[in-house]
């Protein structure tokens, strides 16, 4: 007689407290999900502040339009460069009286004062000294660049602290994270042990302890699978309303449909399948700790 | 078939019994009965390979329990049932119990399963409490409940601890009928008993049941502190020339099933196994 692997055997012992109990996992899982998608596709603080923080090559005189606009191009071609913004000397000086009027006198003496320029900004996910330097390494040997403006000292002290908030905030999904599996082997724990009878019963009828314990851990697997993809499914939904609704969550955090991106994939992937594999382990811990194992 | 070959079992230091030889065959009937504490029922837990011996084997069709591969011991028990002696009164209904039932038999369509419970049910004079808590029924309708939830899965064995005296005089007679119309397709039934109920007794005879001679009746076996007596090997089973122990007069066909497949009827006291 072959009895198959019991996968859903907790819902059939105890629906009720498995119905509250999910829906208990599916706000603790969306509340990740959420926080996930906010961090990975910010970055933390990288995608504000690539947003704040450029490196300014500043063009020597005499350099032309087309020369300037073609710099930009090959700049942009950079893994590390986002985008690249040629600004003639005309459009340098428009920029600069608007900030600070009433200079047209110094202009009347005799041309413009101000050179041309290609504001560079860099990705979010290469706001680093690598990604600072591959571009100013890349900047440093051309004729036309007469000077790189790219934060000087402030610099190194910009990226240590942006390491030390990035990971704060991820060091806090982390604790999340931590918190939720320790309340899932407790809920477990207490389930296991309420049906303790319950599996004393099926194993003295020759349902091995260790069926019953994978049965219930691949059980716990699955249905937190589908319970992440779900609340992964709500998240993603709800930031990109409100990217929609928001300009500064839109330039914080960016738009869910980059998380299809290939560099976001695998940890989108990994986030998918980590709360199954946490939900068995907490299904096995929470097994053993209710000393639910067959008594041989 | 059963075989335990020198059994022998210790509790708190004290040796129960040992060498302890028996066998028990598809379709028999067996009662076992001895002095308190004698490990009546450890010795059910060893038979129904729930416990280990400390040393000896049980063997059932062949395979060991104890000394094989350790699937043979879950293979036995999902083909036996085990009616405990007190049965946790618990915040579980019957319906539960059934559920736990149906899990451990495998998959049962649910149609199936409803039919099949309401049947045992009634067949056990039980029909109705489904939704009943087990802590609120008798002691005699909690045995009949359990007895029903294990012959829910269509044991090929049964091991019932003190079932008759827990479930009453009335039902006495009853169980015994059913237990005999198991036997007849093919189970073996083995129960333990305090001692052996008198209307058993009379059948087998008074001038018997107690006489050292006794030994010359094959239905009487004495091993270790148990005396065994076995109530019935099943027509099915029944070599040429060995006498009936059935009563006359009993028609199969309006014997219950052990599934709860055939007769709706649950036994009258005394339509089986009353000479």
């Amino acid at each position: 007689m072959s009895v198959p692997l019991p996968l859903w055997i907790d819902w059939k012992l105890a629906g009720m407290r498995m119905r509250r109990e999910s829906a208990l996992r599916f706000v603790a899982l969306l509340l990740l999900s959420f926080l996930f998608l906010v961090l990975l596709l910010s970055g933390g603080t990288n995608r504000y502040l690539s947003g704040q923080w450029t490196i300014t090559a500043l063009l020597r005189s005499g350099v032309s339009d087309e020369e300037g606009e073609g710099l930009a191009r090959k700049i942009v071609a950079l893994p590390s460069a986002l985008g690249a913004a040629y600004r003639s000397p005309q459009q340098a000086w428009e920029e600069f009286s608007a900030q600070v009027p009433g200079l047209e006198l110094l202009r009347s003496g005799g041309g413009n004062p101000l050179p041309g320029y290609v504001e560079i900004t860099l990705r979010h996910d290469r706001l680093s000294e690598a990604g600072m330097e591959e571009v100013l390494a890349a900047l440093r040997p051309l004729p036309q660049v007469e000077r790189l403006l790219s934060g000087g000292e402030a610099m190194p002290r910009l990226f240590r602290w942006k390491r030390i908030a990035n990971g704060v905030l991820w060091g806090g999904f982390g604790f999340l994270v931590l918190l939720f599996f320790v309340g899932f082997v407790l809920q477990e724990r207490a389930r296991a042990a309420a049906l303790a009878s319950d599996f004393a019963f099926l194993r003295e009828r020759g349902t091995p302890g260790g069926r019953i314990a994978a049965g219930r851990a691949a059980g716990a697997a699955l249905a937190a699978f589908l319970l992440t993809l779900a609340a992964g499914g709500l998240a993603a939904a709800s930031l990109h309303l409100l990217s929609g609704r928001f300009r500064a969550v839109r330039l914080g955090v960016g738009s869910p449909e980059d998380a299809a991106e290939p560099a976001y994939l695998l940890p989108v992937a990994l986030f998918l399948l980590a709360p199954a594999a946490l939900a068995a382990a907490a299904s096995f811990i929470g097994w053993r700790a209710s000393d639910g194992s067959p008594p041989e | 078939m059963i075989e335990a070959f020198h059994l022998r079992a210790a509790e708190r230091g004290v040796t129960l019994f040992s060498d302890l030889t028996l066998s028990f065959d598809e379709g028999e009937v067996w009662i076992v009965t001895g002095p308190p504490s004698s490990g009546k029922s450890l010795l059910l837990r060893i038979l129904a390979g729930d416990r280990k011996p400390d040393s000896g084997d049980v063997l059932a069709d062949g395979e060991s329990l104890y000394g094989g591969s350790p699937g043979a011991r879950s293979r036995f028990r999902q083909l036996s049932a085990f009616v405990p002696e007190a049965l946790p009164a618990d915040g579980r209904t019957v319906g539960d119990l059934f559920r736990l039932s149906a899990l451990s038999a495998g998959k049962i369509p649910r149609e199936e399963r409803t039919r099949r419970e309401e049947q045992l049910l009634g067949l056990l004079g039980v029909a109705g409490t489904r939704e009943v808590l087990l802590r609120h029924l008798s002691v005699s309708e909690r045995t009949r409940v359990a007895l029903a939830a294990e012959l829910f899965r269509g044991p090929k064995v049964l091991f019932l601890d003190t079932v008759l005296a827990n479930a009453g005089k009335d039902w006495a007679d009853s169980l015994t009928g059913l237990f005999r119309a198991l036997a007849r397709e093919g189970r073996t039934i083995v129960m333990l008993e305090r001692d052996m109920p008198e209307r058993l007794k009379v059948m087998v005879g008074p001038e018997t049941w107690g006489d050292p001679e006794a030994d010359t009746d094959p239905r009487i076996r004495e091993a270790g502190p148990f005396l065994l007596f076995r109530l019935s090997h099943g027509d099915r089973k029944a070599p040429a020339g060995d006498p009936p122990d059935e009563p006359p007069g009993e028609t199969p066909d309006e014997s219950p099933r052990a599934d709860g497949t055939a007769s709706e009827r649950p036994p009258e006291a005394g339509e089986e196994g009353e000479p």
